[in-house]
């Protein structure tokens, strides 16, 4: 009955009385239909595999050891006895400090950077969106290498100068250097969090408050709760991402004797045997601590309505800068780049263009290790194996985060929207390595091979463990984005007889394409160097292409290593520039939104 | 009780979603699901390795016997995390690292064949290493810790472990963090037992640290400390600092005494199947055969290649002294190996701090 119907349905003409049965021809529509819904949940079953499986997995550890095959006990709470005392628990507090001091410093920075690039006339606009790229390029050990080369006991700073100096040293390798420097890293997380919102924010906010006479000041009171949800993100991503990051723990934390939370779990994981237990019950409370965190960002959100993107919405107008705002604004942007990307950068150059032994002088620079790079065909092999990674990643993540952030944006207070961000965030907060050996506690039990699910040891969860580390950041973004489009206007274009995709390709898509092609860029440039992952994820047999750097950094070819790096960066830097291009120019419709005056 | 159907509509498309994904999965380039199936015909055999001549040495392994090899090429810290952390379903076949401890540690533990040696004459440095219960095979020995300096700073090196404690020296000596570094264990471990004890040695590291020790993480890092003078005295793996000296001549090496012998050891998985087992010991047998001990000596020149040969009638690199004249020590690795968690925490906790 049901197949007649529906014959009947799409042909008007076949006849209405039961004929012979006959075999039901293929329909595309039909099995489109049938794909519909198991379509639909893909995207929540990736993300259960891809990030809920290797986080219990992980964190079963602590509880649990004998669960995932690490030790004889069902049920213990040792781990976090040990955990809270001793240097761990100072670890951990000084990884809470750390973290406010770097999404305070990186919110703050990206904000007012925002808000200069996106709302007035500050020169070298594109120059410094793409010098944010290059910052969230550049890994965080390279910072920490850059400013080691300048201020270590004769280092650079010393030979010109003629003497160690010591007080900048003890800052660098203090708390100080250790909150810039994720601060900094953190800025292109924050601004992408912020500049969003402010370049699609209407003017009639600022006019109607200057209109009744606010000063500045209050017109800055008006303004900064609109900018909520965008503010209140970045702070949580600037805190996540600190709090997990072991670039600068392992460095600059490490010479200092300022032990972090991060560089403690990896310590317990890399000695031997392998303390996976306290590292668990470690990302337990740092999980806890993000926790804090978004509990924070909820109370300060709750009841209020943030979506300000509407059909009515009039394009901001740019405030044209004095001569010395214009001068002002420069020396900030470029102090900021120079000290957040110029000593990295310095620290890269310098040691791929140096020889071996580290003299600095302008007649030992040598393009040398380039071309050893260049002509032993090493870099070859893994940059094409993790490019293709890394692509594919990319656009997984976009489309699980554009998905993730919608349900984030629309979620409200919802429970199910609450689980799906403290699931995210526990990824982001996780270090990478914890995350990886999740994976193989997850995906590695013997029960898995028993049921022929066989995904350790292949590309595919190498894959999905990279997924895993860009889809929390790439949802939290959109989340942003499209949290600001106001559901009025892909009903308008229902109500004018658009189909739904259609409708939303055609009034939703060219306003948060420019937030899906940075989404793609972020995931892309941050799974290329990925180094804890590949580590214990890369199937054998492969070699992705931050092992092939490490192993050159290992054996003593500083050069060699920061050669690769470098090659690496200027080409993922060709390829931000790349789409960036491409966006302009296929979507004139974002392009004029952005570039309107 | 009755199952609402929006609720088997829900678990039917999750169900096929999953189905999707698997089917994805499978397109991956499976190496677990595909070695266990087939009978007779080679498998490929995963090795696990951190040396520098390995890829070298797998390949020419695979084109001698036609066995294809996967080599998973790391270091040792990230290598021995993640055979642990695979303990319950363990994807390699064998394992080559530098350094005993973690192996009899695993042996005891039950994760590694037992009786097995190659068909090959051992000198007598190689059997003053080799397990009696046969658990792994060493394959080379370099020493921990050398003492590494440039001879245009530090014209006159100190000739005993206690003068590191002197005026002389303080500020300027620098080691590798033991828990990040894998060689670095045996030569605390080797301190603490040529020192009296656990007490003995951790005093004497106590003493160093108040007389200025740096703790970097690498060998890479401790040498570059070495080379802008942070420090002036390195104390790190003898073929690192060999291979320094091979690039610059004026960093040299001495070696105090005592110093600790530090095997480079394959392991073979002891739950793996009897053709994978068979096949880790041709390679093992391979890496001891004159064929293999060539490839290790020329596969990584400026590296892991400057090993003293454990097998008789194998020279070592010119650029090595003769062993003999090397004042070493072996350490029991089964009395030192289970110790190595503790002493690890001990020295991050109160040394590296």
């Amino acid at each position: 009955m049901t197949q007649q119907i529906t014959e009947s349905a799409t042909d008007p003409d076949a006849p209405r009385t039961p004929g012979p049965a006959r075999r039901p021809s293929f329909e595309p529509r039909r099995l489109a239909f049938a794909l519909r819904r198991p379509l639909a949940t893909l995207p929540w079953v990736v993300c259960a595999v891809a990030l809920l499986l290797p986080v219990v997995g992980f964190l079963l550890v602590a509880l649990s050891p004998r669960a995932v095959g690490q030790g004889g006990s069902w049920f213990t709470l040792d781990n976090f006895r040990q955990v809270l005392s001793g240097w761990t628990a100072q670890a951990l507090l000084d990884s809470l400090l750390v973290g406010i001091g770097a999404a305070v410093l990186a919110t703050a920075v990206a904000t007012a950077l925002a808000w200069a690039t996106e709302r007035t006339t500050l020169r070298g606009r594109a120059l410094w969106r793409l010098l944010l790229w290059a910052l969230l390029l550049a890994p965080s050990y390279l910072e920490s290498l850059g400013w080691s080369w300048l201020v270590e006991p004769q280092g650079v700073l010393a030979r010109l100068l003629g003497h160690n100096p010591t007080a900048l040293y003890s800052v660098v390798f203090g708390p100080v250097g250790v909150v810039w420097v994720l601060a900094s890293r953190g800025v292109p997380f924050a601004y992408l969090a912020v500049a969003g919102l402010i370049r699609n924010m209407g003017r009639e906010f600022e006019d109607a408050a200057r209109t009744h006479g606010a000063s500045r000041l209050a017109t800055v009171r008006v303004v900064l709760p609109i900018l909520g949800p965008g503010l209140w993100a970045g702070l949580a991503i600037v805190f996540a991402e600190s709090i997990s990051d072991y670039g600068v723990a392992g460095t600059l934390a490490a010479q200092a004797h300022f032990p972090i939370a991060t560089f403690a779990m990896e310590q317990s994981i890399a000695t031997f045997p392998a303390q996976f237990g306290p590292a668990s019950a470690m990302g337990w409370l740092l999980l806890l601590l993000v926790a804090l965190a978004l509990y924070v960002q909820r109370r300060s959100l709750r009841g209020r309505s943030f979506a300000v993107l509407s059909g009515r919405t009039r394009p901001a107008v740019r405030s044209r800068l004095t001569p010395l705002r214009q001068a002002l604004g420069l020396t900030g942007a470029i102090g900021f780049f120079g000290l957040a990307l110029g000593v990295p950068a310095f620290g890269a150059a310098a040691a791929a263009l140096l020889p071996s032994d580290g003299r600095v002088s302008l007649s030992t620079l040598t393009l040398a290790h380039f071309s050893a790079v260049l002509h032993s065909g090493e870099l070859t092999g893994p940059l094409g194996y993790s490019a293709a990674l890394a692509a594919l990643a990319a656009c997984a993540a976009t489309v699980l985060g554009a998905v993730a952030g919608r349900a984030l944006a629309r979620g409200g207070d919802g429970r199910s929207a609450r689980a799906l961000d403290m699931l995210l965030i526990t990824a982001i907060a996780l270090p990478s390595t914890l995350l990886a050996c999740g994976y193989i506690f997850a995906f590695n039990l013997p029960l898995a091979s028993d049921l022929g699910f066989n995904l350790y040891g292949t590309s595919s969860l190498l894959f999905l463990g990279y997924l895993a580390g860009v889809v929390p950041t790439s949802a939290r973004l959109l989340s942003g984005t499209l949290g600001q489009v106001n559901g009025s206007l892909s009903e308008a274009a229902r109500v004018h007889g658009r189909r739904p995709a259609a409708a939303w390709t055609g009034s939703v898509l060219p306003l948060v394409a420019g937030g899906l092609v940075w989404s793609w860029l972020i995931a892309f440039c941050g799974t290329l160097l990925e180094l804890p992952v590949s580590q214990l994820l890369a199937p054998p047999g492969q070699e992705p292409l931050s092992v092939a750097i490490t192993k050159h950094l290992a054996g003593y070819d500083l050069g060699g290593g920061a050669a690769m790096t470098d090659l690496v960066v200027l080409g993922a830097l060709a390829v931000v520039a790349l789409a960036l291009l491409l966006l302009r120019r296929l979507n004139p419709a974002a392009h004029r939104l952005e570039a309107l005056t | 009780m009755r199952v609402r159907p929006v609720v088997i509509k829900r678990l039917l498309a999750a169900s096929t979603a999953v189905a999707l994904l698997g089917g994805a999965a499978a397109c991956g380039t499976s190496s677990a699901a595909s070695e266990s199936s087939s009978s007779g015909k080679p498998v490929p055999l995963v090795v696990y390795s951190a040396q520098g001549y390995d890829k070298a040495v797998t390949q020419a392994f695979q084109k001698a016997t036609g066995i294809p090899v996967k080599l998973v090429d790391d270091s040792t810290g990230p290598l021995l995390a993640r055979v642990q952390a695979e303990q319950a379903n363990p994807q390699w076949g064998a394992l080559w690292v530098d350094g005993d401890e973690a192996f009899a540690a695993l042996d005891k533990q039950g994760m590694l064949v037992k009786g097995f040696a190659p068909k090959a004459a051992l000198n007598s440095a190689g059997k003053a290493v080799q397990p009696a219960d046969k658990s792994y095979v060493p394959t080379g020995l370099t020493a921990t810790a050398a003492l590494v300096y440039d001879s245009t700073k530090t014209p006159k090196p100190p000739t005993g472990w206690q003068d590191l404690l002197s005026a002389a020296w303080k500020g300027q000596t620098g080691m590798n963090d033991p828990s990040v570094s894998g060689p670095t264990y045996p030569f605390v471990a080797g301190m603490l037992r040529q020192l009296g004890g656990d007490s003995q040695g951790q005093a004497y590291f106590s003493r160093l640290k108040a007389n200025g020790l740096h703790v970097y993480q690498t060998n890479g890092d401790t040498l570059h400390a070495l080379q802008t003078g942070a420090i002036r005295l390195a104390l790190i793996q003898s073929s690192a600092g060999l291979a320094a000296g091979l690039k610059d001549p004026h960093i040299k090496i001495a070696y105090l005494p005592k110093v600790t012998s530090l095997p480079s050891v394959i392991g073979i998985d002891a739950k793996a199947s009897a053709q994978v087992r068979s096949e880790a010991e041709r390679f093992a047998s391979y890496v001891l055969s004159a064929q293999g001990q060539h490839v290790m000596l020329t596969g990584d020149p400026g590296g892991d290649s400057l090993y003293w040969p454990v097998v008789q009638g194998v020279a070592p690199n010119r650029a090595l002294p003769e062993l003999s004249a090397v004042p070493t020590q072996a350490i029991d690795p089964y009395v030192w190996g289970p110790k190595e968690g503790r002493i690890n925490s001990w020295f991050t906790s109160t040394i590296v701090r």
